[in-house]
This record gives C-alpha cells, sequence and structure tokens, in this order.
C-alpha cells in the first residue's frame, strides 16, 4: 500500500464493498446503514491483517496454472481463448495499463476457484442428506452432477418435496428394519470387546475362538463381516493381557526371569496406551457428527467404519506383540531379546519405533548384567538369562572352565566376537580377584567406564546403543587386560618361572645337569624301589648349590623338586628319576597338570639324552689313557697283540660313530628346538594382549617343543627306535667298560708274569685276588695268551654284533626322518648326514 | 491523462473482464476496475480475494463458512 494516498484506497474499499453488498439482495445497500459499516470495518480488517501475498509474483506462471486447470476440466476451448486474451493483456503496457498485472490474474484465479469450491460443496451438502449408511451410487452421482448443477439442478434439489429426498428417507428407514440392532450400540458393544469384555449382542466364542455378533440377532451380513474383523484386535488383546498376568502372578516364584518381567512391563505400557486411545474414541462415540445442514439427521460420530479406521494402528500394534507373545511364550532371558530383535528388523518405520521402545525396555536388565560384569565381574544372574554363565571349580581351572558361553542366550544383536570379550573381561576380572587376590582393577574398571562416558550407575546402556556397549566392553577389557598382565608380569614374575622351568626342567643349565647327572648317577643305578625321595633331595640341594643355580631366585629354587614316578619291578633309578616345577596359585593357571605332565615327558627325554651322552663322555674317559697302555703290551705274544689293536679300533669306530649322532642329536635339541622356541615365545609374550593371548602363546611354545623333540603322536615309532639306539649306546657303554677292564687286567698280569717279584709285593692287597693271581701265574705264559686272546675275541665279536645292530638301528632312524612333518627334524637329517656318508650306505642296503 | 493511456486502460480492463468471464469469477465489470486499482496500489490480492470472498453473500455461503470453520475430531497419536 502506498503511503501517500490512503484515503484514496479507503474510497475505493468503500466502493468495493458496495459494490459487492449490492448484489445481495437482502441486505440494506445504503452507505450508512450498520450493515454497510460493519461489512467494511471486516473488510479493513481482512485486508491489513495480511499485507503480503503469499506466493511469489510471477504474471506468467499464474496464466500457466490457470490455462491447464482450464484444459483438465474439459474446457479447451474457454482455455484457448484465455491463453490469447492473456497474451494481449501482457502486451498492454506504458501509461494507463494494469502495472500489477500478476496481482490481477491472481485474484481472479482465488475468486473463481473459490467460487467453484463452494458451488460443489453447496451441490454435496444438498444432495448428500446425511444417511446411517450412504450409498455409493449416489456418491458417484455428485462427483459426476457438476454440469448439470449449472443447468440448474441445484434449484430441484432445494425443494422439501423433491422426490430424490424422499427416495433416501425411505432407504434410510428399510436400512433401520433390516438392523435389528442400531450400530450406536454395536459400536459400544465392538468397543467393549475390544476391551476383552462381552458385550450385550458381541460375545466371545469359544468355537469360532473370537468375538462375534450373536446369531439370534438380525443383521446384514456385511455388518457381521465388519463386527468380526474389528474385534480381532480383542482377541489379539485377550492374549497380551493373557500372557501379562500370567507371568506377572509367576514372577517371583517361577524362573520368568527379569528379561521376561521387563517385556511384560514394557507391554503393559503399550496396553495402557491402547486404553487410553479406547477412552478418547469411547466419548467421541458418544458426540453426534457435525454436519453441514442441521435438516439432516446425524447418527453418532462413530459408525464401524469409521471405527475400522482408528483402529487401523493399534491394530498393527496389537498384532505385533500378539506374535512376540506367541514367540517368547518358552524363551526367556538373552534368548528372549534376540527373539524380539529379530522381528524389529522391519521396514516400516512405525513398526520399528515400535519395537525399538519395546527392546529398549526388555533389553535393560541384560545390559545391565553386562555393565556390571564387565566393570565389576558380577553375576547377578538367577535365573540364568545371561550369555556368561558360571560354574564352580577350583582356583586352578577357573580361566579354562569357570566361565563360558551360553550360545542360546546370546542375542543376535550382539556379535560373536563382543560376546568373547565381554567373558574375557569379566574372567579377568574375577580371575584377578580369586586366583591373584588382587584389588587394583577396580580402579581400571572405573577408569574404563569413565572413558567410555557412562558412569557407573545403573540403566545407562540401552538397546540401539551396540556402538556404547562396545567401546565400553573394549575400554574396560583393554584396562582390565592390562592390568592382569602387568599382575602376571610384574607380582607373579611369569617370564622368571618359564625361564626356571626352560633351566632347569629343560636342562638349559648346563653345569647345574652336569652336577646333578655326576652326584645322581650312581644312586640311580640301583633298582627304582630301593632309592629314597629324601636322599635325591638331598643331592639335588647339594647339585643346585654347587653350580651356579645357587644364585637363582629362593622362590624359585624352593619350588624345584625330585619326583619319582611310579614304577614297576625291574626299573632302575634312571627309568623313575624327574624333576618337578611347582607352580602355585595363579602360575597354575598356565602350567596345569596337562601342561606339566607334557614338561615331564620333555624332561624324561632330555634326562636320557644327557645321560646317553655323560655315558659316552665316561667312555672317553677310560678310552683316553690306552694308547700309553697299547704301547706297554709290545712284550705280549704277536697274534694277541694285533688281536687286542683290532679291538681296539672296533671300539674307538663305534664310539666315533655313537659320538657323532648323540652330540649331534643333542645340538640339534638345544639349538634348533629349545632355543628358538623360546625366543619365538618371548616374542609373544611381549606382544600379548591378555591372558588368553599368553595362554596360547605358551600352549605353542611347549608344543613346539614337544613336536620337534619326536615326542608327539606322530612321531610316536621314531621315538621309539630312538629309545632303542639309546639303550644301545648305554650297553656298548657296559661292553666297552667291560674290554677296557680286561685289557687292564691283563696289562696287570703281563707286567706281573714279567716281574713276579713285585707283583707279588703289590697284589697281597686282597686274598682274593692273589688266589686269583696264583692261578694265573700258575697256568703261566702260554695259559696267559690263550686267555687274552679268548677274551678278546669274545668282547670282539660282542661289538661286532653290537656295531651291526646299532648300524641298522640308525639306518632305520635315518630313514623315518624324512618322513617326518616337522621342516626342523630336515636339520637334524642334515646334520647328522653331513658328508652323505649313510646316504651313501643307503641305497646298497 | 491522455488519451492514449485511456485507452491502453479501458483496453485492459476489457481484457480483464473477458479472462474473469472466462474463469466463471461472478465479477462484474465496475467491481472489477475496482479491484484492479485495489492491486495496482499494493493491496495484497489474496487479502482482496478474502475480502470478495466474505462479502459476496451468496445463499448457501453460511452453511458452507460454519462447516468450514468447525474443528474436526483430533486423532491421539
Amino acid at each position: 500500500m502506498e503511503e501517500d494516498d490512503p484515503s484514496k484506497v479507503l474510497d475505493l474499499i468503500k466502493d468495493l464493498v458496495l459494490r459487492l453488498l449490492s448484489h445481495n439482495p437482502t441486505s440494506n445497500s445504503s452507505p450508512t446503514s450498520s450493515d454497510f459499516q460493519k461489512s467494511l470495518r471486516y473488510a479493513i480488517r481482512i485486508l491489513t491483517s495480511r499485507m503480503t501475498p503469499s506466493i511469489a509474483p510471477d504474471a506468467a506462471a499464474i496464466a500457466e496454472s490457470i490455462k491447464r486447470r482450464l484444459a483438465t476440466e474439459g474446457k479447451s476451448s474457454q482455455a484457448l481463448t484465455f491463453a490469447d486474451l492473456y497474451t494481449k493483456f501482457a502486451s498492454k503496457t506504458g501509461p494507463g495499463s494494469v502495472n500489477n498485472k500478476w496481482a490481477v490474474l491472481y485474484l481472479l484465479k482465488i475468486v473463481a476457484e473459490d467460487r467453484k469450491c463452494r458451488q460443489t460443496q453447496f451441490e454435496s451438502s444438498v444432495l448428500l442428506p446425511n444417511l446411517v449408511a450412504s450409498d455409493p451410487v449416489l456418491g458417484k452421482k455428485s462427483s459426476g452432477a457438476e454440469k448439470e448443477w449449472q443447468k440448474g439442478v441445484l434449484l430441484v434439489a432445494k425443494d422439501p418435496e423433491n422426490l430424490r429426498d424422499v427416495a433416501f428417507k425411505e432407504f434410510a428407514n428399510l436400512l433401520k428394519e433390516e438392523n435389528e440392532v442400531s450400530e450406536e450400540v454395536l459400536v459400544r458393544d465392538v468397543l467393549y470387546a475390544c476391551q476383552g469384555i462381552d458385550g450385550k449382542y458381541v460375545k466371545f466364542d469359544n468355537n469360532a475362538d473370537g468375538y462375534v455378533l450373536s446369531n439370534i440377532v438380525k443383521a446384514p451380513r456385511a455388518t457381521r463381516t465388519m463386527v468380526r474383523k474389528l474385534c480381532e484386535i480383542g482377541w489379539l488383546f485377550r492374549k497380551v493381557k493373557g500372557y501379562i498376568s500370567e507371568n506377572m502372578e509367576r514372577f517371583p516364584a517361577e524362573d520368568v526371569g527379569t528379561v521376561g518381567h521387563a517385556f511384560c512391563a514394557a507391554l503393559q505400557d503399550e496396553l495402557s496406551e491402547y486404553y487410553k486411545l479406547l477412552a478418547v474414541v469411547e466419548a467421541q462415540s458418544m458426540n453426534p457428527i457435525p454436519l453441514v445442514s442441521e435438516a439432516a439427521s446425524s447418527g453418532n460420530y462413530l459408525s464401524l467404519r469409521r471405527l475400522a479406521v482408528w483402529f487401523a494402528e493399534p491394530m498393527v500394534k496389537m498384532r505385533l506383540m500378539a506374535v512376540l507373545v506367541d514367540k517368547c511364550r518358552v524363551l526367556k532371558g538373552g534368548a528372549m531379546a534376540g527373539a524380539i530383535h529379530l522381528h524389529a528388523q522391519h521396514g516400516d518405520p512405525l513398526v520399528l519405533e515400535f519395537m525399538r521402545r519395546l527392546l529398549r525396555r526388555v533389553c535393560s536388565p541384560l545390559f545391565e548384567m553386562v555393565r556390571s560384569w564387565v566393570l565389576e565381574g558380577e553375576l547377578e544372574d538367577i535365573f540364568s538369562e545371561f550369555f556368561v554363565v558360571g560354574q564352580q571349580v577350583k582356583a586352578e581351572s577357573l580361566w579354562r572352565e569357570g566361565y563360558r558361553l551360553h550360545s542360546g542366550m546370546l542375542p543376535s544383536f550382539i556379535s560373536q566376537s563382543l560376546a568373547q570379550r565381554i567373558l574375557r573381561t569379566g574372567k579377568s576380572i574375577n580371575f584377578l580377584r580369586v586366583c591373584c587376590e588382587d584389588m587394583g582393577w577396580a580402579d581400571a574398571a572405573t577408569e574404563a567406564a569413565v572413558a567410555a562416558g557412562t558412569t557407573t550407575k545403573r540403566g545407562s546402556l540401552g538397546y540401539g546403543e551396540t556402538d556404547a556397549l562396545e567401546s565400553l566392553v573394549d575400554g574396560a577389557a583393554k584396562r582390565i587386560d592390562k592390568h592382569l598382565l602387568d599382575v602376571m608380569h610384574k607380582r607373579y614374575k611369569f617370564k622368571d618361572h618359564c625361564l626356571a622351568i626352560k633351566r632347569y626342567l629343560l636342562l638349559g643349565q648346563g653345569d647345574f645337569v652336569q652336577y646333578l647327572m655326576d652326584i645322581v648317577g650312581p644312586e640311580l643305578s640301583e633298582p627304582a624301589n630301593s632309592i629314597s625321595l629324601f636322599k635325591l633331595s638331598g643331592l639335588l640341594e647339594t647339585a643346585i648349590r654347587s653350580s651356579n643355580a645357587q644364585y637363582d631366585d629362593p622362590d624359585i629354587l624352593d619350588r624345584l623338586k625330585v619326583k619319582m614316578m611310579p614304577h614297576g619291578t625291574g626299573d632302575r633309578g634312571w627309568d623313575v628319576f624327574s624333576l618337578e616345577y611347582e607352580a602355585r596359585v595363579p602360575l597354575d593357571t598356565v602350567f596345569t597338570e596337562s601342561v606339566m605332565s607334557k614338561y615331564l615327558r620333555i624332561f624324561n627325554f632330555l634326562w636320557k639324552l644327557r645321560r646317553v651322552e655323560h655315558a659316552l663322555i665316561g667312555t672317553w674317559k677310560t678310552m683316553k689313557p690306552n694308547c700309553i697302555t697299547s704301547c706297554s703290551l709290545t712284550k705280549l705274544h704277536h697274534g694277541v697283540k694285533l688281536q687286542l689293536l683290532s679291538t681296539l679300533r672296533r671300539c674307538q669306530v663305534l664310539w666315533v660313530e655313537m659320538n657323532h649322532f648323540v652330540s649331534n642329536l643333542q645340538y640339534y635339541i638345544m639349538f634348533e628346538v629349545l632355543e628358538v622356541s623360546w625366543s619365538d615365545f618371548s616374542n609373544e609374550m611381549e606382544a600379548a594382549m591378555d591372558l588368553d593371548d599368553l595362554l596360547a602363546a605358551h600352549e605353542k611354545y611347549l608344543h613346539s617343543i614337544f613336536e620337534k623333540s619326536l615326542l608327539g603322536e606322530q612321531s610316536q615309532p621314531l621315538c621309539k627306535s630312538l629309545f632303542v639306539l639309546f639303550d644301545l649306546i648305554l650297553r656298548f657303554r657296559s661292553n666297552a667298560d667291560r674290554l677296557y677292564e680286561g685289557i687292564h687286567e691283563l696289562q696287570c698280569r703281563t707286567i706281573e708274569s714279567s716281574l713276579p717279584s713285585r707283583g707279588k709285593s703289590t697284589n697281597i692287597r686282597s686274598t682274593e685276588k692273589s688266589l686269583e693271581t696264583a692261578s694265573w701265574l700258575a697256568d703261566g705264559k702260554k695259559a696267559l695268551t690263550q686267555r687274552a686272546r679268548e677274551f678278546l675275541r669274545n668282547v670282539e665279536q660282542d661289538l661286532a654284533a653290537l656295531a651291526k645292530e646299532y648300524s641298522s638301528l640308525l639306518e632305520g632312524f635315518i630313514s623315518q626322518l624324512p618322513l617326518q612333518q616337522h621342516v626342523d627334524l630336515k636339520f637334524l637329517l642334515f646334520r647328522l648326514d653331513f658328508t652323505e656318508f649313510y646316504s651313501q650306505l643307503q641305497p646298497r642296503v | 491523462m491522455d488519451p492514449e493511456a485511456a485507452r491502453t486502460a479501458r483496453e485492459s480492463l476489457d481484457l480483464a473482464f473477458h479472462i474473469s468471464n472466462i474463469l466463471n469469477t461472478g465479477i462484474d465489470r465496475h467491481t472489477l476496475s475496482v479491484l484492479i486499482a485495489l492491486c495496482d496500489m499494493g493491496v495484497n490480492p489474496e487479502a482482496l480475494a478474502a475480502v470478495v470472498k466474505e462479502l459476496r453473500q451468496e445463499p448457501p455461503s453460511s452453511e458452507a463458512i460454519i462447516s468450514k470453520n468447525t474443528t474436526s475430531l483430533t486423532r491421539p497419536t
């Protein structure tokens, strides 16, 4: 509005009002009448209330829309005319033309549309008296009657004596007659049925399993169907309600479980929402329909049809609830939450929202359990609903067997790996508490809770916040695992104990083993049943004190014990002796009995190997002075001398061969097996993030030693033949000893026979010996030679047999080596057969 | 006002009246001229249309207004 001519605008408005009122024949159109004044005030109020139009000023767009509307109404000729007029209208520019062309067009358009819509409204209100049931044919006619209206049908319709009106009234009466029960009553009954209460006409029928309109009432089939459809919600309601009351009754006594309880509570809330709706609907059902014309008699607002629309959404929810109730009848805990979660995978936002709300309630006890488990290690699960199950076990197997996942109770929205992490975190806390007697975990847990952004208050996690849960679990797991490993390493010195086991049980500490072997050796040659454990323990103590082991931690040395294995008759001490390392809580989680028995087997193997090596070294010691003695045998008979030399030679060769084998095997075990495995193990120990990693690393370490030392299942035959070889070497040792004893004796005799006076004086020590010497002397030199020859022949024969057996056994052993799976055994083969001596030998056999 | 401008104004009014008739607005020529003048002064056409609508008292209009103003039942969610 321009500021300079408000009076002009006012004049124009006055004029406009006057013109408009003059159309109305009933009103007094004089500018002074009160009617006019009222209208004018009204007009000015309207004009001042809306200062700016709601659309952008665009004349072409408005013209286009008018044109299109005309065309769609089937007035194409008018549309063309309009287009023509518009182009002319738009081309008028310059002084005197209309400046605000779009406004004029827009004004005309609105007025035209308004008029048209008023006509149709008017038309329908006349043609459609409000009947209880409207005739669809009539409705169709009303929309098609637009053209007729222009031809003056309106006047006919307005006539109260109209035939059509009379026909409608008749139809309405007919309907009333057919329906014995009025619709209002039916609506009321249906509303009752929806609350699970029998109405006057609509009752629950056990045979049909649903609410039906009783047969004694006369009603058209359509109405019956309608009632039955509407009453489905009542049936569903009964079901849900029944489930809730059943569970609530049982709750504290029987195992409905907290999740089940939460589910019931959530359902109850949904039902109370439903009650609210019913209350509103019921209140509305009493109101009459607001009608355009007061003339037509209106029924109550709610018809069965309207009710169907009202119940569309609650029906969906109620169906969903009924389905869930059916699903969950036998389930509980995590399984129930999982089952409900499966239903939440739905594309319908209504269903999705509903399920989300429900699940948030249902899962809250479950999440609460997760929270207290992860942060406090508490298993508050009286109804066994949680997916972690605990059982009473001894402290040493707490980690391995104390807790496990119950996959049936694991809801599908928690992934398996997350569940594993949850399990381990709580387990770590319990392990720390029970086995390590450590309280530092509480700080770690609090820290984790703070880091995850949730306080340790209850009910802070909910369904759908899997990320939050995951971050909480991760944070807690990381901190608690770290704490646990710290405790294991620092307080319980895990690595030191592993090292001690390697040094003592796996014979890594050379000087200690040497001393022990020296001291214990004679004792162990006795039969097993005559050996005293106390004496051996004392010897062990001596060995420790005389070796470098004495500088080790007394706590570690304290744990090292002698153990006698169960023995049968004829067993020697060698067979039953072993060392044992006592792993106390909490280290016995790592060094369990089965692990220790593996260590025991490895120890036995290594001990045997050491013993054989020790025996060979002992033989070497006796052989060593022989080169000198052989020189002094020159006085012997020539034939005997040759024989002696060849026997000695054979013995030497055999020894060298055996020594080669044993020392290479020893080397292999030490450097290819023990040290390599240990280095791998200590790397993995550094990298371990949690106790499971540590256990796995240790397991791997032990397994690798076990397999590579030929103790595994698959290398059983190889191991057997190895032990036979060991036995053979030990036999060789006794033979060699016998040979050298014989030679020594022979030497003595020879000297005695050549120097009888001296021999006599030296040999008086024992009567036995002097008697023997006397017989030898009596036999004379000839007999001596004879005896020596015989003895040497025997020994040589034995040695030859031994050598033959040995070479065949060794060949068998070497030929078996390449068949083993372990790559490292190739190195052993390579080492043993470095000069290809054996592989050249083989093809000939 | 020079005769040229007067002629243009008359022709414009003629054209507008034609359009008005085609659209079946039921507005007579004089009223239309007043409306155009008001539009040219910058009055909101929507408001003008409302005035025309309200004041043109056609017989069924009272009922129509009532039906429009009656509040309908709001659905609880």
